[in-house]
């Protein structure tokens, strides 16, 4: 047999050497590329401190997992999976007192937070931070921001009330006193909601309102919404001196025809028995 | 003050009311007239009238006297009041501030004071006015008493006969009935007239709604594009026709809804055409993206209308015309406010409940190579309650 080279063996040696050495250098560089060209997470999640999350694990065991599951991920015809709901589902449904529910129903309504959460009391406010981490730490989701009450408020009302109008008022009425939906379900007043509130119930869409993420509705947008919010809450703008429901033609036509012409006919009868 | 009583239960027939017209028409002579003083003229115009002035006080007998004074400057006190509640409502108008400022704000009381200001003031001004008014008459009409005599029946048969007589005798001597000529040119021209007035009265309530064939209003909208491949982009509206917010996939989570209207980049500057385009009754489009795997139960003939979870509705409902917004993202239901219909966003926006009889009509749309959502056509149906062309399909 005669070989084609004297150097065959090795050159073939060489070949395969050289072959493995590019190869690796090939996949180290696609690695390396990989690494630095991959965007980070768009999820944010929190990992926040072990502790915390296993603070809030406890929680949500000793509260929630009847209806959500011991792994959060619901039960059938109890509760929704809570895989991926984010910090502000939590803070919103938690701290409104809507979860836990009381029973099943049409919907979960607003009621005082449970003691144990009560965002108001400074234990409560910690175990509400645990359990919302816990919920953050499985899946992410988005997240309330770190500013409350007039930080949230827009300088713009006036915008906000624009926005409103377009987005919320079809289903929470333009001065934000709700209004019905189907099947016993109900948009809700929202007075009682504090900013935080609002600004979660708007990043998450809670039970069946639409969510409305930050490209949607821009973090400015969704604070001057609240600006104008605030501005007509309750009795606070009201210079005509009562709101007379704040619904509207339905009760201001009812009160100016009862009280406004019933008005008129007396002082028409006044004038008559006069002369 | 001034009352008229109509006594006819004395006098209840008309042989002698006729009697009694005769009697007192006592006529003055010309120099007689000539001697006669404004009072005693108005007295004779009231003998004429058949009324009898049974008593006339005047208010105030003795001119000038401080009570006469005093009840003048009252009266003249309301006028002032009113006048100065005019004024002040014009300033207010005109120089009030007006524009909104947000509770709490400094401000906040000044403009929250301007509807009540300038309704106040013009309320007032009205009130003192007719205040004023009744308060002069009050206090200075004379307190009078008249009577006046009411003639009963008809006019005597002589008076009916020669009025009638002397009518055909006009027309007999102008010749009329027999210029047939003239009635009928006369006639025509004010028939015709008449016709002009008339049709220029109904013709505006009158709209061709079938105008444009297969293209008119009731068939089309501001989505149909306007020549083949004009790119008809989705935007959001965010209060400024000019804030030309473009739709892309990522700018709506899973699970969300937002009204969206047509944008033509002919129409970026043109200032009409782009409110027009919010504005139109059959343009706006609820842009929902459902959860992933949610299951959907498409229209025959619709299945490219949607981009993976992305379905655009029409929002007007098709009963009544009203705007269904009222998404509800768990139930997949779209509520009407108006009649409570009810239609199922994941079947082709179906009716389920309530009286529209006809699916919500979809809008066929995909992303374009810029990576912004577009609609490809025209919706798949017309917009708002059934008309009779419909036919089956209302």
């Amino acid at each position: 047999m005669t070989t084609s080279s004297p150097r065959g063996p090795r050159t073939r040696f060489r070949r395969r050497v050289s072959g493995v050495l590019a190869l690796g250098f090939g996949l180290m560089s696609c690695a390396l590329l990989y690494t630095a060209l991959t965007p980070a997470p768009q999820v944010a999640q929190a990992q926040g401190d072990a502790a915390l999350i296993a603070k809030g694990q406890q929680l949500f065991n000793g509260n929630c997992v009847t209806c959500h599951g011991s792994n959060l991920q619901g039960v059938q015809d109890h509760g929704p999976s809570l895989i991926g709901v984010g910090q502000a589902a939590v803070y919103f449904q938690v701290s409104s007192g809507r979860m836990p529910m009381a029973r099943q129903e049409a919907q979960a309504i607003r009621k005082p937070p449970l003691p144990t959460y009560d965002p108001a009391t400074e234990e409560g406010a910690a175990n509400l931070e645990a359990l919302s981490a816990y919920v953050q730490a499985n899946g992410g989701g988005p997240v309330v921001p770190a500013a409350t009450g007039d930080a949230l408020r827009g300088n713009d009302p006036a915008r906000g009330g624009e926005l409103f109008r377009l987005n919320c008022a079809s289903c929470h009425n333009f001065t934000g006193r709700g209004g019905a939906l189907s099947s016993g379900k109900f948009a809700p007043r929202l007075d009682p909601a504090s900013e935080s509130q609002i600004y979660a119930a708007m990043l998450t869409g809670p039970q069946n309102m639409p969510k409305f993420t930050d490209r949607q509705l821009s973090p400015e947008e969704k604070k001057d919404i609240i600006a104008f919010i605030k501005s007509v809450e309750g009795d606070y703008n009201n210079p005509g001196g009562n709101p007379i429901g704040g619904i509207g033609p339905v009760s201001e036509g009812v009160v100016a025809f009862t009280v406004g012409l019933a008005g008129m006919i007396g002082f028409a009868l006044w004038l008559g028995a006069k002369s | 003050m001034t009352t008229s009583h109509r006594d006819t239960s004395s006098r209840d027939t008309p042989h002698e009311t006729t009697e009694r017209d005769e009697s007192r028409r006592v006529e003055p002579t010309a120099a007689e007239l000539e001697d006669m003083s404004q009072p005693e003229l108005a007295r004779l115009a009231a003998e004429l009238d058949d009324v009898d002035i049974v008593h006339n006080t005047p208010p105030w007998p003795v001119p000038g006297t401080r009570a006469e004074r005093r009840a003048e400057r009252a009266v003249g006190l309301w006028f002032i009041i009113s006048a100065l509640s005019a004024l002040a409502f014009l300033v207010c108008y005109l120089f009030w501030p007006f524009e909104y400022v947000e509770p709490g704000k400094p401000g906040y009381w000044t403009y929250a004071l301007y509807t009540p200001l300038i309704g106040g003031f013009f309320g007032l001004c009205v009130l003192t006015l007719g205040i004023a008014v009744i308060s002069y008459v009050k206090k200075f009409f004379p307190d009078e008493v008249s009577v006046q005599q009411r003639h009963d029946g008809p006019s005597t048969e002589l008076a009916r006969k020669t009025v009638m007589a002397q009518l055909a005798a006009a027309g007999k001597d102008t010749g009329i009935a027999r210029r047939k000529l003239i009635i009928r040119s006369a006639g025509a021209a004010a028939g015709i007239f008449g016709l002009g007035l008339g049709v220029a009265a109904i013709a505006p309530l009158v709209r061709n709604p079938w105008k444009g064939g297969p293209k008119a209003a009731l068939w089309t909208t501001g989505w149909a594009p306007n020549y083949p491949g004009e790119v008809v982009y989705i935007r959001a509206d965010t209060g400024d026709p000019h804030d030309i917010k473009l739709v892309r996939p990522e700018d709506q989570g899973a699970g969300s809804m937002q009204t969206v209207f047509p944008f033509r980049e002919s129409e970026r500057d043109d200032e009409h055409a782009l409110a027009e385009a919010l504005k139109r009754a059959d343009n706006p489009v609820m842009l929902i993206r459902l959860r992933p795997g949610t299951p959907v139960i498409q229209a025959p003939g619709q299945e490219n209308y949607h981009y993976g979870d992305f379905y655009a509705y029409s929002k007007i409902c098709t009963h009544l015309g009203c705007p269904t917004s009222l998404y509800e993202t768990q139930t997949q239901r779209i509520l009407c406010p108006c009649h409570q219909s009810q239609f199922i966003a994941t079947e082709y926006a179906k009716p389920v409940f309530g009286p529209a009889a006809r699916p919500l009509p979809q809008l066929p749309i995909t992303v374009n190579e810029e990576g912004y959502l577009v609609a490809t056509g025209d919706f798949s149906g017309p917009i708002g309650p059934a008309f009779w062309e419909l036919g089956g399909n209302a």
